[in-house]
Formats: structure tokens, C-alpha cells, sequence
């Protein structure tokens, strides 16, 4: 199999991973096309450098997560920009409104919390074990639960004041 | 609603995302191409094209440079060429820098504490730049009217309009650059407390 063929069947495969960290850091559908691309453009650019000591997955979180706190946001603010959580609403099927209200919540939350704690509940949402957020984080993981406990604690107060 | 109902929101929308498979070969291919590379490169040109009309500038004053014929003048067109080539060097040298970070060796921590700590010293940069910017005028607009009409504005008598205009101009200059000095300060803070908190 030529390396453009496994590269595109990764991507195809993962295409979701992608998707998510993408409309984490980014706030509407442009900056999250821009950034997406961006992504797939690094992943391949340092495809080769990947080692097969680590999963492809943690590879790819990681190099796409570093890319999107790299990535420079757009400065100007378009009015008739979709936010993003109404773009994921669009995109999916048979959904209720309980759903799509608790995923505007959700990213109205995650907009608000810092690069560095927005990376690390995202991590977690995605059903991450302390221990593989430390490896992609490079944080330790007693440090990635003390973090995460107080993440935990910043999101309930802000869900408690809305 | 509890962080529990938020993660189950996250659960299925997961579940939905894998579903679909929008991408064909076709486009993952055309993304990996460097046209979509283009952030820094935009923002690189943007900086090389300032760079080169600020050295452009400071090549036409130091060929000029004999015609600034009174120690005052000497020193403003010094002051002048200081300005033009030090401060668009050291920004274009930090978003060399920024363009460097290699996202595919370091953990998220490191590239995030590289990249604040690169922004930090471009936003620092900027805000000297504005400031500088402000300044600038009591030393650029002498050395422009001697090369130009070879003038010396400290010698020439200003008519009232002059002043007024000369007043007008400084006073918004001065609130343009006030607000843009504000607007970095706090951008650099918000990196800080980051920064701060990564170490």
C-alpha cells in the first residue's frame, strides 16, 4: 500500500478525532475548515516521523492539539458567522432538543476555559485515562487529576451562574 | 445540568460525528498540499513587505543622511534609522521563531508554553512598535521635511493652522495609540496568567 493510500484510510478513519479537536479551539465554521486542514496538512507533513512506539491516536491528538494552540485566530469578527455547536447541530441526524441544548452548554463552557485547561477536559470528555492525557499533555498525571478536579469544580460554577 | 450530562452530550455526538464519512481521498490529498499552510506565511509577507518599505526608508536616509546638516538633525535621522531597521528585525526574527515550534516533538505542555512565551515577546514588540510609533513623529517628521524640501521644521516658523493641524494629528495619534497599547497589554496579561500557570 503506498503511503498516500494509508494516509488518507487514517484520516478517513479518524476523520472524527479530527473533527472535534478542530471545533474545540475554534468558535465557527470557517476558523474550524481552516484549522482542519491545517491539521491534516501537519499530520501529513510529520507522517513519516511517527514511531509505532505510541498509538496512532495519541500521535494524532497530539499533533493536532499543538497545532490548534499554534494556529493564529482570525482577528476580525464576522457577524453572520454560525457559531460552531450550530454547526455540529446541522451536521448531525436524529437529534432532540435536550441534546442540542446540552451541546451548546457544552461548547459555550468549553469556549470559556484557557488553552491549556480546554486541551485537558477535552481529553477527558474523549474518555482519556489520566495517565494517556499526561503522555499527550506532558503534564504529570497527579498534576493532570489536580487540574482536572479544578476544572471540574471552574465548569460547575459557571453551569450553576447560567 | 451536572458535567456527567455534558459528557454523555459529548458521548453521543461522538457516536453521530463516526457515522459519517464526508471526506473522500480526493480532498484529504488536496489538504495535504501547502497551499492551506498559509497563516504564517500571510502574516510573514505582510511583515517582509513592512520590513522591506522600512529599509527602503532607512537606505533613502542614510544616502541622505549628509543633507541633515545640524547635530539636532543628526541625531533625530539616528533616532530615525534605529526605528526602521532594529524593530522590524526583531519582530520578523520572533515570527521566524513562531513559525519553528516543531508540533510534532513536543507535548502539548511545551509547544503551548514555546508558543505563549514567543507571542508574549511579539506582543512586547508591537507594543513598543506603537509606542515608539508615537514618539516617532518628533524625530521622523524632521528628518522627512530636511531630506523632502529641505527644510529644518525647528527653524521654520509654523502658521496657527499648522499648529492646529500639527495638534489634531498628535492628539489622534496619540488616542489610536492608546488604544491599541491597551489592547496588547491585555493580550500579553492573558499570557502571562497562562504562562504562569504552565510553570
Amino acid at each position: 500500500m503506498s503511503k498516500e493510500t494509508v494516509f488518507t484510510n487514517l484520516i478517513r478513519e479518524h476523520q472524527a478525532l479530527l473533527y472535534k479537536v478542530t471545533s474545540v479551539y475554534t468558535d465557527n465554521k470557517q476558523d474550524q475548515e481552516d484549522l482542519f486542514q491545517e491539521v491534516v496538512y501537519q499530520l501529513w507533513k510529520y507522517f513519516d516521523s511517527f514511531r509505532q512506539d505510541s498509538k496512532i491516536t495519541t500521535w494524532m491528538y497530539r499533533v493536532a492539539m499543538n497545532t490548534a494552540i499554534t494556529h493564529l485566530k482570525k482577528k476580525k469578527r464576522r457577524p453572520d458567522v454560525l457559531p460552531i455547536a450550530e454547526v455540529l447541530i446541522k451536521q448531525i441526524d436524529s437529534i432532540d432538543e435536550v441534546y442540542e441544548e446540552r451541546l451548546r452548554l457544552l461548547y459555550k463552557h468549553l469556549h470559556h476555559l484557557n488553552t491549556l485547561d480546554k486541551g485537558l477536559i477535552f481529553l477527558l470528555l474523549e474518555g482519556k485515562s489520566y495517565n494517556e492525557i499526561a503522555v499527550i499533555t506532558g503534564l504529570q498525571s497527579s498534576n493532570v487529576g489536580t487540574r482536572i478536579s479544578r476544572i471540574k469544580k471552574k465548569l460547575r460554577t459557571n453551569m450553576t451562574k447560567n | 445540568m451536572e458535567i456527567e450530562e455534558l459528557q454523555a452530550a459529548w458521548l453521543q455526538m461522538s457516536t453521530e460525528l463516526k457515522k459519517q464519512k464526508k471526506l473522500t481521498d480526493d480532498i484529504i490529498l488536496s489538504m495535504t498540499k501547502e497551499k492551506y499552510q498559509n497563516k504564517f506565511k500571510k502574516i510573514s509577507t505582510y511583515e517582509a513587505i513592512g520590513a522591506i518599505v522600512c529599509f527602503s526608508v532607512a537606505l533613502l536616509v542614510l544616502i541622505k543622511f549628509k543633507s541633515l546638516d545640524t547635530w539636532y538633525l543628526k541625531i533625530c535621522g539616528l533616532l530615525t534609522l534605529t526605528f526602521l531597521i532594529v524593530l522590524p528585525v526583531l519582530i520578523l526574527k520572533t515570527l521566524n521563531k513562531l513559525k519553528m515550534i516543531d508540533i510534532s516533538k513536543g507535548s502539548y505542555k511545551e509547544n503551548l508554553s514555546q508558543f505563549l512565551k514567543t507571542k508574549n515577546r511579539l506582543l512586547i514588540l508591537q507594543k513598543l512598535a506603537i509606542g515608539t510609533g508615537f514618539f516617532g513623529l518628533f524625530f521622523i517628521v524632521p528628518v522627512a521635511t530636511k531630506i523632502i524640501s529641505n527644510k529644518d521644521v525647528f527653524l521654520t516658523s509654523l502658521k496657527t493652522e499648522q499648529i492646529v493641524a500639527i495638534g489634531v494629528a498628535l492628539i489622534f495619534v496619540y488616542f489610536v495609540s492608546k488604544g491599541a497599547y491597551k489592547g496588547y497589554k491585555r493580550l500579553t496579561l492573558s499570557a502571562q496568567e497562562l504562562l504562569k500557570d504552565l510553570e
